[in-house]
């Protein structure tokens, strides 16, 4: 595994580089003009005015050849420096680490839920196969990857906020505050992680070393939850990887509804605002937890699932 | 069977709890030191700096304040300042005395020239003081000097501008000043999250009496439909911003108050007369041809008032007269005799505003109704606006506010519809029309201003240029609040008189 771990850690800053160049040149590319973006940001019905276009653009460093402005920036980026905000005009990385700390924290609730509430939930399904409860699953798991957050987080606030005012509405920063935002985010990946459980805890059950250990009577619960879920771990595992990394960016809907300082707000003002530095820092930071979030996902699985192990010769 | 019986239960219970929240009755009393908790419709976008629309923000949470304020009749009242007189191209500012910033140090000419020269030197001015030279001075012991390049009649009224706030020397330090703990107003500023919440607290000297509120608590919740829930949930004393939708939950008692106000916004049909809409006829075909009754009754719900002509309601020179019928024939008519009975055009329009789209597909089949094909493209504003001012396009529908930070129109007048505007889209150009606004260089007397204004709406209307089609209203509902007042011009809300009610 260390081997796999070198391996991957290697590539890591080839994969930044690439990500790096793209995002900085997709806006670019767009023929957007960012100077009038900006001003647009910070005073949203201004008058084209040509002379503080002329100054901006210079205080920006806009004026400059966009090679030299993505060196520039990648210099500064190396040495921890991601620069001022051209929303803002104050340093990026505290506003990015504390956006990026919220969102963590939000995605590491809902993958929690996700795994205690789904993978049981997968587990008992497959041992009622065919049954109330398997069908009960199997409809909650269709109703929680069918539902978008958007229709989502308003009934929960109506029953939990309102009908029976258990949970605040919005707002972040309190226990009591997470846990609609966390319900709403956890539901898609829920409903995954019982679908996927269930499948696999079947197709586990199925093979002939189990059925033959079942046929011998060797105990119903423990085989099924050496068998059956543990495999089925290693599926969910490999994709929970994939999921911290979308919702990490992506929880743009629930951040907006519940008015939560996230990253997926921050980069939805920082492209509504034409604010590059921002956007290009914090999309660079999402590529980076995604890489390391696959990485970790990988090795985790490697430790649960003794045949891959030996697959990739770890 | 358990598990229904377990389900009605809880039903049941859910009513219950649901039901005992109800039944609260308020007494109406103002509550002492009470503490109001705001969702606010606008979050700051720029870090709360003063020459951006954030300086909207820091005004309306009663934490700065600027030389002077503007009066319900557009006509400048004093402020920090309590007197100022006009002397060529410069203006004395009497200070106000016994003023201290939230920091405690006072408020003095120096600070107050410091302020002025900081927003003046940034290197996009707000609108405005855009483009006026403008300097500020000391005075003596008690007033200020501001100075512009050539003389201006309504200096008193720019500096009501949000954007010209006094902050105290020491959040100048570099950068957009800070604003915690340093303006004048009743309530100050405490700590500020990003762009998700601030809390204030009283500031117990200030010079227009003690505030009734000990503490302010504000939420920046940019989603409409989450302020309403946020409101209902009791999370909320205040949601500004309501959709008309959510509103009607909100009237009809029930505990809540809620104000609608008309706001100095017009959404109007931009026409190219550089295009095709050059022939007059053909413009006054596309105003006869809508029905801006139906558009702000049906199409949005009520959430609009119908426009008959740019300036509404919200401002003491507005029309407040009912926009003419339609006239589908007649359309047709003119049309005919500009020789185009048939027409196909683009009507472009953005989705910032979510009223647009609504208003584009409604013209749409009113324009049908009389020969005019118009097809819709919705983009992005930004990467529209070139080729608009640039006059390579036929149709927008564009929403814009027609005070520029202060309640004179006479800037937004000359940068839309003069000859050499910087934002004229209609590409509209008129000799008679740039005389008329011509005297606005020299008039001082607010009255006077406001009858050139509707002087230049009425040519406006005569010439057909666009069709004003609806103006935009501000809503906010409050719960056990007494003392709020939705201003239009948004730069008021938290004031000394307001305060919670048991």
């Amino acid at each position: 595994m260390g081997g796999l771990l070198a391996r991957r850690l290697l590539t890591l800053p080839f994969v930044l580089l690439g990500a790096a160049l793209l995002i900085f040149l997709l806006p670019r590319l767009a023929g957007v003009d960012t100077v009038r973006s900006v001003l647009r940001s910070r005073v949203a019905e201004a008058e084209p005015d040509p002379e503080a276009a002329a100054r901006v653009t210079a205080e920006l460093g806009l004026d400059r050849p966009w090679p030299e402005q993505f060196l520039r920036w990648l210099g500064h980026a190396l040495q921890g420096d991601l620069g001022i905000s051209f929303a803002t005009r104050t340093p990026i990385a505290p506003q990015l680490g504390a956006a990026l700390e919220v969102s963590a924290v939000l995605s590491a609730l809902a993958l929690l839920v996700a795994g205690i509430v789904g993978i049981p939930l997968g587990v008992w399904a497959a041992r009622r196969r065919g049954g109330l409860a398997d069908r009960a699953v199997t409809g909650f798991s269709v109703v929680g990857t069918a539902v978008p957050e958007f229709v989502l987080a308003p009934v929960l606030v109506l029953l939990l906020a309102i009908a029976v005012p258990l949970f605040p509405a919005t707002g972040w920063g309190t226990p009591a505050q997470a846990v609609l935002p966390v319900l709403t985010l956890a539901a898609f990946p829920t409903a995954l992680a019982a679908q996927l459980t269930r499948a696999e805890t079947l197709d586990a059950l199925g093979r002939p070393h189990v059925t033959v250990a079942l046929a011998k009577g060797i105990g119903g619960s423990q085989l099924i939850w050496r068998h059956g879920a543990r495999l089925a771990l290693t599926g969910v595992t490999a994709l929970s990887g994939m999921f911290f990394a979308g919702l990490l960016g992506g929880a743009v809907v629930v951040e907006v509804a519940f008015g939560i300082p996230g990253l997926g707000r921050l980069l939805y003002d920082a492209v509504i605002g034409q604010d590059l530095p921002m956007l290009q820092s914090g999309l660079l930071a999402v590529v980076g937890v995604a890489v390391l979030a696959g990485v970790g996902a990988e090795l985790l699985q490697l430790a649960l699932d003794p045949v891959a192990r030996s697959e990739v010769g770890a | 069977m358990r598990t229904p019986k377990r389900l009605l239960a809880a039903v049941a219970l859910v009513g219950l709890v649901a039901g005992c929240g109800a039944a609260t009755a308020p007494t109406g009393a103002p509550v002492a030191d009470g503490e109001l908790r705001i969702a606010a419709q606008f979050s700051p976008r720029s870090g709360y700096a003063m020459d951006t629309d954030d300086a909207f923000v820091v005004a309306q949470l009663g934490s700065a304040e600027a030389l002077v304020k503007a009066g319900p009749d557009g006509t400048a009242q004093p402020g920090l300042a309590t007197a100022w007189q006009q002397d060529g191209a410069a203006w004395r500012f009497t200070l106000r005395p016994g003023v201290t910033f939230h920091d405690g140090t006072p408020l003095t000419p120096a600070a107050v020239v410091n302020a002025l020269t900081w927003v003046a030197g940034v290197s996009a001015p707000p609108r405005a003081i855009k483009g006026i030279g403008l300097r500020a001075a000391e005075a003596g012991p008690d007033a200020v000097t501001v100075t512009t390049t050539a003389p201006d009649p309504i200096l008193p009224l720019r500096l009501s501008s949000v954007n010209t706030a006094i902050l105290a020397p020491a959040a100048y330090t570099g950068g957009p000043p800070s604003v915690i703990g340093s303006g004048t107003g009743p309530m100050r500023l405490v700590t500020t999250e990003g762009n998700q919440q601030a809390t204030l607290e009283r500031n117990d000297a200030y010079w227009g009496g003690r505030p009734q509120l000990a503490k302010v608590s504000v939420r920046y919740v940019t989603d409409p439909a989450a302020r309403a829930l946020a409101l209902r949930a009791g999370d909320v004393d205040v949601a500004q911003g309501l959709p008309e939708s959510s509103l009607l939950e909100f009237t009809g008692g029930n505990g809540y108050d809620d104000q609608t106000v008309a706001a100095p916004r017009t959404v109007s049909l931009m026409l190219n007369e550089k295009g095709a809409f050059a022939d007059v006829r053909v413009r006054q075909a596309v105003a006869k041809a809508i029905d801006r009754t139906a558009l702000a009754e049906q199409a949005l719900a009520g959430s609009a008032l119908p426009a008959s002509e740019l300036y509404g309601p919200a401002v003491a020179w507005g029309s407040q007269d009912p926009p003419p019928a339609p006239d589908v024939q007649g359309a047709k008519d003119l049309l005919t005799r500009a020789g185009t009975p048939q027409l196909t055009v683009r009507l472009q329009t953005y989705p910032n505003r979510p009223e647009l789209p609504t208003l584009a597909t409604a013209v749409q089949g009113m324009l049908r109704e009389v020969g005019i094909d118009a097809q819709i493209q919705i983009g992005e504003y930004g990467t529209q606006e070139p080729e608009l001012l640039a006059g390579n396009y036929d149709m927008f529908l564009l929403s814009r506010n027609y005070l520029t930070d202060v309640p004179d129109t006479g800037a937004s007048l000359v940068s839309d519809y003069s000859c050499e505007g910087s934002y004229n889209i209609n590409q509209y150009c008129s000799p008679e029309f740039d005389a008329l606004l011509a005297p606005l260089g020299t008039i001082t007397d607010p009255a006077q201003r406001q009858e050139v204004f509707k002087a230049a709406a009425a040519k406006l209307n005569a010439d057909a240029v666009g069709v004003p089609l609806v103006h935009s209203q501000e809503n906010a509902v409050t719960k056990g609040v007494s003392g709020y007042v939705v201003d239009p011009l948004a730069k008021s809300l938290i004031t000394p008189e307001l305060t919670r009610t048991s």
